[in-house]
């Protein structure tokens, strides 16, 4: 394992070196592409990306949890979870 | 959505052609790829993390006939979302 990182910036990078664009374009359109890719998930509930694999937004009901500092019981409102399911070019692509 | 509609999305909003725009979104899922399976992390400011764990391979049973099978190690991305992407999601 390497323990690189890849970021934003690094991604930028890599559209740069395979695009006529220049940086500050490419910059918006990585942006762009996320802002898309957040609405999809908020407004489908799911973002297929063939290929890669599928994010899906699915909702958590109501629970009872508790602070376990102070022991105080507390309700966890019902929210909407992201998750990640990789498709199967992908995962032959991790396990060659 | 899919692939396709992300593509045309980006070309809209941003004046693309859509050759033009199905290339970005390419090489953007690409990069994020090709680090994955160099094994490193992937963090992206407002949206989430990926990151790779590793499983070792196991001999378990197939619950049904009860034979043994070998489980091979495998390597599995996981995603977790960032805080803006959870607030976006649930605001």
């Amino acid at each position: 394992m390497s323990g690189q990182t890849l970021t934003k910036a690094g991604i930028v990078d890599y559209l740069y070196e395979k695009t006529d664009k220049n940086r500050a374009e490419i910059k918006e359109m990585v942006e762009t592409i996320l802002e898309i890719m957040k609405q999809a998930v908020k407004n489908d509930h799911a973002l297929l990306v063939s290929g890669f694999g599928k994010f899906e937004a699915y909702d958590k009901k109501a629970r009872k949890g508790r602070n376990p500092q102070t022991n105080e019981t507390i309700t966890l409102p019902p929210r909407k979870v992201v998750v990640f399911r990789l498709s199967r070019k992908f995962r032959s692509e991790l396990n060659p | 959505m899919n692939k396709s509609e992300l593509i045309k999305a980006l070309a809209e909003k941003k004046k693309l052609h859509v050759d033009d725009s199905t290339k970005i979104v390419s090489a953007f899922v690409d990069s994020i790829k090709e680090a994955l399976v160099r094994g490193d992390r992937v963090e992206i400011r407002g949206f989430g993390s990926f990151k790779i764990k590793d499983y070792s391979g196991y001999t378990g049973r197939n619950p049904k006939t009860g034979d043994m099978v070998k489980v091979k190690p495998k390597k599995l991305p996981f995603f977790r979302p960032g805080k803006e992407l959870k607030e976006f999601i649930n605001g």
